[in-house]
């Protein structure tokens, strides 16, 4: 492992990108991460808030048309190597929210899935996903870290 | 914005978000600043729009549970029983007393969920981190309850129309759990409470700021903690027939300040412990689903119900086929929202995110539309949207 992958290995920023669902996913990546049940801290894999900052960027929610170019910027502010981990049902296919219409057809509000606006590297599914699949989801994310130049 | 800023040159503009470390959730803040003294605040906060109320229309009656519950996350069980409440009350189906006992139930252990989040919530913002995981540590108890009941972490689901899911019923070694860890949480709790109580550091960042009069909490509706905080002695759990078997307390403070708002919550904790235990302790034998009941043609029905941030409104009917036509919810966050944003002017620029924090606010139930017309804003409702616009932008 050369000098720059440990370097990696043992500093891995995540950045949790909230696009808009209910809130559930959103909170259960703060527990994977941040609480004291779950701590992914432990394995120096640190919360930030910081695009510029961020190897994995993690992103729920089904992304309505606001949020849309707020996450390209974010995504393009991240520097290489990169993952994004697309946590939760609404980021993975738009849950009920593009799937579950009555009379409209087509739900014009959602730009998503995270898919159509930026690539995706690891889906994690559930509505709302375990923290211990979240945790999963992230690690699944880091061999592309790792294997860039 | 109020109509204050047009009299007032102010030095600078402190503008947040969408996106903003500060600011788990989207949406924006504008500080007006003088001298480190805020003069005036702005909040925007449509950007979680996904249009829920419009998803409903035309949706048979049994599925919007489905969309109702993802309204939010923290609060998921709300939503999805008050719109089962009003086709209950509505089309007249008889819910047994068992599976009324288990959505109280449900109600009350997300209702500390939710305030623990808050702790955990107004504690980062206030900077004191060992204080927000410890109230996230306290709050997995009952995250663990909520998977062992209904079997998500985040979305119980038991409601039902005419009952619960058979999933959600409560067996005698599930009772056995509920009470033990519950007498458990308690004790820790307490504790918890009492540190916070004795930290001075935190105490004197929380009293006096934000103070929130009673006749200003009337006026903008303040409900739920927020506005009992400033001695509103308002809650809808009083009125609801599901709450008439057992003893509560609505907890109701005098003094109207970001502390009032924080011990409110945590006093509130405590009372649903006890109505918990009673339901444990309680639980009547029977059935837990009516389903003597076919959907048909029902006039508007409006429900009004607790929430953890206040009150909140359903309200539909149902066409002849026992389709959802015009479907409305009304969340309590926009109002506690707009109390917020006067509360905050006039107190120094560093407590003014905690006191906007104080309300407990949830972005994702704030759907509504901001429409500006030849320069003036207003807010309206999708349904108002589209019948003035039409549905295409």
């Amino acid at each position: 492992m050369g000098l720059k992958a440990t370097a990696r290995k043992n500093a891995i920023h995540a950045m949790l990108i909230y696009a808009v669902g209910c809130n559930g996913c959103d909170i259960e990546v703060l527990n994977a991460l941040l609480s004291p049940r779950y701590d992914l801290e432990q394995y120096r894999v640190l919360l930030t808030w910081n695009p510029r900052e961020a190897d994995v960027l993690i992103v729920t929610g089904c992304v309505p048309w606001q949020m849309a170019e707020p996450l390209k910027k974010l995504y393009e502010m991240v520097p290489e190597p990169k993952a994004v981990v697309a946590v939760g049902s609404c980021a993975i296919n738009g849950n009920v929210f593009k799937n579950m219409v009555g009379e409209i057809g087509i739900n014009e509000e959602i730009a998503g899935p995270v898919e159509n606006i930026i690539p995706v590297d690891v889906k994690v599914p559930g509505c709302a996903p375990r923290p211990e699949d979240i945790i999963a989801g992230a690690v699944k994310g880091v061999p592309k870290l790792m294997e860039a130049p | 914005m109020t109509e204050r800023s047009k009299d007032v040159v102010v030095e600078k503009e402190l503008s947040f978000g969408p996106v903003h470390p500060a600011l788990i959730e989207p949406f924006r803040i504008r500080l007006f600043v003088n001298d480190e003294i805020v003069e005036d605040c702005e909040l925007t906060i449509n950007i979680p729009h996904r249009g829920v109320e419009r998803l409903l229309e035309g949706l048979p009656v049994e599925r919007a549970l489905l969309i109702t519950e993802r309204v939010c996350g923290i609060c998921s069980n709300v939503h999805a029983w008050n719109s089962v409440r009003v086709v209950e009350s509505g089309l007249n189906i008889k819910v047994p007393d068992r599976a009324n006992y288990i959505r109280v139930l449900i109600n009350e252990v997300q209702r500390i969920a939710s305030h623990l989040i808050f702790f955990g919530h107004a504690f980062e913002v206030l900077g004191h981190e060992t204080f927000s995981m410890r109230s996230f540590l306290l709050r997995e108890v009952f995250m663990d309850l909520m998977a062992y009941i209904g079997g998500n972490r985040v979305m119980p689901s038991v409601p039902v129309i005419g009952g619960i899911r058979p999933r959600a019923d409560l067996t005698e070694s599930l009772k056995r759990v509920i009470l033990e860890r519950v007498d458990d949480f308690e004790k820790k709790y307490l504790e918890f409470v009492e540190r916070v109580v004795a930290d001075p550091l935190v105490m004197s960042r929380l009293t006096g700021v934000g103070l929130m009069s009673k006749d200003e909490a009337i006026k903008y509706h303040a409900t739920g903690p927020t506005g009992r905080a400033s001695g509103w002695d308002y809650d809808v759990r009083r009125m609801m027939y599901e709450y008439k078997p057992f003893d509560f307390n609505v907890v109701v403070l005098p003094e109207g300040d970001n502390k009032a708002r924080v011990v409110a919550r945590a006093l509130e904790v405590i009372e649903s412990l006890k109505i918990i235990r009673q339901v444990v302790k309680n639980l009547p034998e029977g059935p837990i689903v009516n389903r003597d009941w076919v959907p048909g043609k029902m006039d508007f029905t409006t429900m009004y119900f607790e929430t953890f941030r206040g009150e909140l409104m359903h309200s539909y009917s149902l066409d002849s086929q026992g389709l959802i036509r015009g479907y409305k919810i009304r969340t309590p966050t926009p109002t506690n929202l707009a109390a917020m944003e006067n509360v905050c002017i006039g107190d120094h620029v560093t407590d003014a995110v905690l006191t906007i924090a104080s309300c407990d606010p949830c972005m994702t139930c704030c759907n509504r539309v901001e429409v500006i017309d030849s320069g003036k804003t207003r807010i309206m409702s999708e349904i108002e949207i589209v019948r003035k616009y039409g549905w295409r932008r």
